[in-house]
């Protein structure tokens, strides 16, 4: 099933989340999207755990922030052969609650009134189930040149895994899976963990291809600094990651963060970042607390902070995550949505993977 | 019937074999428009409950007097038309996933799709009908070559797919239609295949009367060899029933068409007229029309509008070409209407021949300036039986697979289908009814 075009973009990213919940999807969103403007990766599709429609109203409004002002075909969160801002969002009724994060990005008004952070999502109909549109997704990849991100609980991921057919096409398309939920190598109940308890079961049981889990531990030892809220994005009068770290705690406090880490992992895996344990199995056990046993022929690792990198690591958090958003060429990271427009039979490539500039180029692995 | 005479309680499963139907069958057409059509005139205003507004859009507006009859479903999507990693070829691909909901094999030679789902509920229920299924089309058959970068002709030019490397082709020619329905012999009278029909069945009632009579004298193996000899008779009744089926000469109450008309909407009514008939005498329950062909650059100067259609649908925003787009798109649904009123005018039942329809009106692209595979402009015409709540557009979810539809007609068909293509699930249940 590899892929039949002629030049191979970079890696691909599929971000599920349980946006909103707190302050660490967005700001993992913020540096995919920071990566993405410096075409290290792509952001194909977005999906939310989080039961509530403010949290896709959320997230397509910070998608919409990142893609800056609107470029015909842009590069930004593009997903290739499918709508780009499609935004998946599960309805199981698991952690509906409004937030004051996701108020804060959807509440707030520019000087005449209207919303600073506009969002296309009015209702549940504009966003799609998730499954599905990870899965469309993927068919439009070359092999293993994908990476499933899960921030949070494993709800999405595992629906994913039963939808008839989708199995082989995770085989043949995600290189492994990077999920930040629970402690490791063993731990206390973790959030992400606890909200889906039996979805992280299936996922760590049942999931094909590799696993990297990211532990609280880690979000813990490198956590975004308050203090970047403060100075680094004066470029800007108004930025949603500003005014959602605001609301989420009272200021100043650093944020603890797995999510970044895992995204940074996720673009980054051999850059040195990170240690990674031996390889071993991960199982949930009934209360929610996850269990790391060693073993050769293990599936899983789990990422291990190395106090050697927190500064680097820290200061490329900062800088990714509040740069400006990057406009971009047409063709690239959008395709599938448009045709060339010329006469039938005599057509350029109609979309799914566009042509891409130069700088793409060099930066396709 | 003879039944009646038989009238033992381990005779009764002959009753379905013999008894006419109590309910009408419900008949399933798929009408596929090529080229997409223009969105904006073709989602239509709703108050709450999605019932339509007074006004409908100007591609549906001919379609006026069946607003009760139909259901507009929105946001249907067939990924697999979408280029993924196959480059271009979007109206290739479209068509050719329509109904098989997979992505087709880029090739002009050794082409590869799958069984498309009227032909699961064909192979299913076929064999209750003369014909199993009835392929149409109006303007290109042609089976093999290039039609659109790479991808055969056979994708853009056949809906129905008995397997993975054999199409239906369409009958484009009214008058092979017709003969292929109709046929050139004699035709009965109503009293006369209703006296043909009578004769045979005393005949039945007479072996299975007789046959009855020694039962109280035979013990449980005889008793066992006799239940054996009535169930061979009844086999032999239901093969008669479908010979005569094959055999009945339906009068059609029409000339015989003399070819292929030039005018697009005479082709198009002649056809739909003998569809009408052939759902009416059961003869079929299944159909495919590609009304024109996917990519066609078919010219309509009846409505004069001598460019191609594909060619006015990469319009580019120009508002003469846009214009264009809408005239034909509302010259297709305008013929749909027609075809409408005669299925509404034939009664069947305490209803009408439309309501026992299921008719899928739609396009493998909704935007075809930009080859959009998201959001299909479909309609679900008919009541199916009873079944569906017409008269509302009903808005899934984003992405939501056109699959999803086609479980659910199978479904609805007596054709109860675990997974196709890319199906999600069935549609939900409580959206059409």
């Amino acid at each position: 099933m590899q892929g039949r075009g002629t030049v191979k973009p970079p890696t691909g990213i599929t971000f599920d989340s349980d946006f909103g919940n707190g302050i660490d999807s967005l700001l993992a969103l913020a540096l995919l999207r920071g990566m993405s403007g410096k075409l290290e990766t792509r952001v194909l599709c977005l999906s939310i755990t989080k039961a509530n429609l403010k949290a896709a109203q959320a997230a397509d409004a910070l998608s919409s922030f990142f893609n800056g002002p609107p470029v015909a075909g842009g590069f930004g969160g593009g997903g290739v052969g499918v709508n780009p801002e499609m935004i998946g969002l599960a309805t199981n009724g698991k952690m509906k609650e409004d937030t004051p994060v996701l108020d804060a990005v959807l509440a707030k008004k520019t000087a005449d009134g209207k919303p600073a952070y506009p969002s296309k999502v009015g209702g549940v109909k504009d966003t799609a189930e998730s499954s599905v549109t990870i899965r469309n997704i993927l068919l439009a990849q070359n092999d293993l040149n994908a990476v499933m991100l899960v921030d949070g609980p494993a709800t999405n991921a595992v629906q994913l895994l039963d939808l008839y057919g989708a199995k082989p096409q995770i085989v043949a398309k995600v290189k492994y899976l990077v999920i930040a939920a629970g402690a490791y190598p063993n731990g206390g109940v973790e959030a992400g963990i606890r909200n889906d308890i039996a979805a992280a079961k299936k996922l760590f049981a049942e999931w094909p291809t590799p696993i990297v889990a990211v532990g609280s531990e880690v979000g813990e030892a490198l956590p975004y600094p308050g203090a970047s809220i403060e100075k680094d994005f004066a470029w800007t009068p108004s930025h949603p990651i500003v005014d959602a770290y605001r609301a989420f705690k009272p200021m100043p406090y650093d944020a603890p963060s797995p999510g970044l880490a895992a995204a940074l992992y996720s673009v980054h895996p051999d850059d040195g970042y990170f240690k990674l344990s031996e390889p071993g199995t991960i199982t949930v056990l009934d209360d929610g607390r996850t269990k790391f046993t060693p073993g050769a022929g293990g599936k899983h690792r789990y990422l291990i902070a190395d106090p050697a990198q927190k500064d680097k690591i820290i200061k490329l958090y900062t800088e990714l995550v509040s740069a400006k958003p990057v406009a971009r060429a047409a063709g690239f990271g959008r395709g599938g949505r448009g045709a060339s427009g010329a006469p039938f039979g005599g057509r350029g490539a109609s979309g799914g993977r566009g042509v891409l500039p130069p700088a793409a180029a060099a930066a396709a692995q | 019937m003879g039944t009646a005479a038989i009238g033992l309680p381990f005779l009764d499963s002959m009753v379905p074999a013999l008894a006419a139907p109590t309910k009408a069958p419900v008949r399933l057409a798929f009408l596929y428009v090529p080229n997409g059509i223009m969105m904006k005139d073709w989602n239509p205003a709703v108050d709450y409950e999605g019932k339509f507004a007074a006004e409908l859009p100007r591609a549906m507006k001919p379609l006026d007097a069946f607003k009760d009859d139909m259901l507009q479903l929105g946001n249907l999507t067939h990924n697999s038309g979408r280029a993924l990693l196959d480059g271009a070829g979007d109206h290739g691909r479209c068509s050719g996933s329509y109904l098989t909901g997979i992505q087709v094999k880029k090739t002009t030679i050794d082409i590869k799709a799958s069984v498309s789902c009227d032909q699961l509920i064909a192979n299913k229920i076929g064999g209750q009908t003369r014909f199993p299924s009835l392929e149409l089309g109006m303007d290109d058959a042609r089976q093999a070559g290039d039609c659109d970068s790479g991808y055969s002709c056979a994708y853009t030019n056949n809906l129905a797919w008995r397997s993975e490397t054999q199409p239906l082709p369409p009958t484009l020619d009214p008058r092979v239609f017709f003969e292929r329905l109709f046929g050139d012999g004699a035709i009965l009278t109503p009293e006369e295949r209703v006296r043909q029909a009578k004769d045979r069945q005393s005949i039945l009632d007479f072996v299975t009367a007789d046959t009855k009579k020694l039962e109280t004298s035979l013990g449980p193996t005889d008793r066992r060899k006799l239940d054996e000899y009535l169930s061979s008779i009844r086999e032999v009744e239901r093969q008669l029933e479908k010979a005569e089926k094959d055999n009945s000469q339906i009068n059609p109450g029409m000339d015989k068409p003399y070819g292929v008309p030039a005018d697009f909407a005479e082709h198009f009514k002649l056809l739909t007229d003998m569809v009408t008939i052939a759902f009416q005498s059961d003869m079929t329950r299944v159909l495919t029309f590609m009304v024109t062909h996917e990519g066609t650059s078919r010219a309509y100067r009846e409505i004069g509008i001598p460019d191609g259609h594909h060619p006015c649908t990469h319009h580019q925003g120009k508002p003469d070409l846009i214009e264009k787009v809408s005239q034909i798109n509302e010259y297709h649904t305008k013929q749909l209407a027609g075809w409408l009123a005669k299925m509404k005018a034939t009664k069947e039942g305490d209803g009408s021949l439309l309501d026992n329809s299921m008719i899928i009106y739609g396009a493998g692209l909704s935007d075809g300036n930009r080859h959009l595979h998201e959001d299909l402009p479909t309609l679900l015409i008919g009541k199916g039986g009873g079944y569906l709540k017409s008269g509302r557009r009903i808005v899934y979810r984003r992405e939501t697979p056109m699959c999803n539809l086609h479980l659910t007609l199978m479904d609805r068909m007596g054709v109860p289908v675990e997974n196709f293509g890319d199906a999600s699930g069935q549609l939900d249940p409580a959206s059409l009814t």
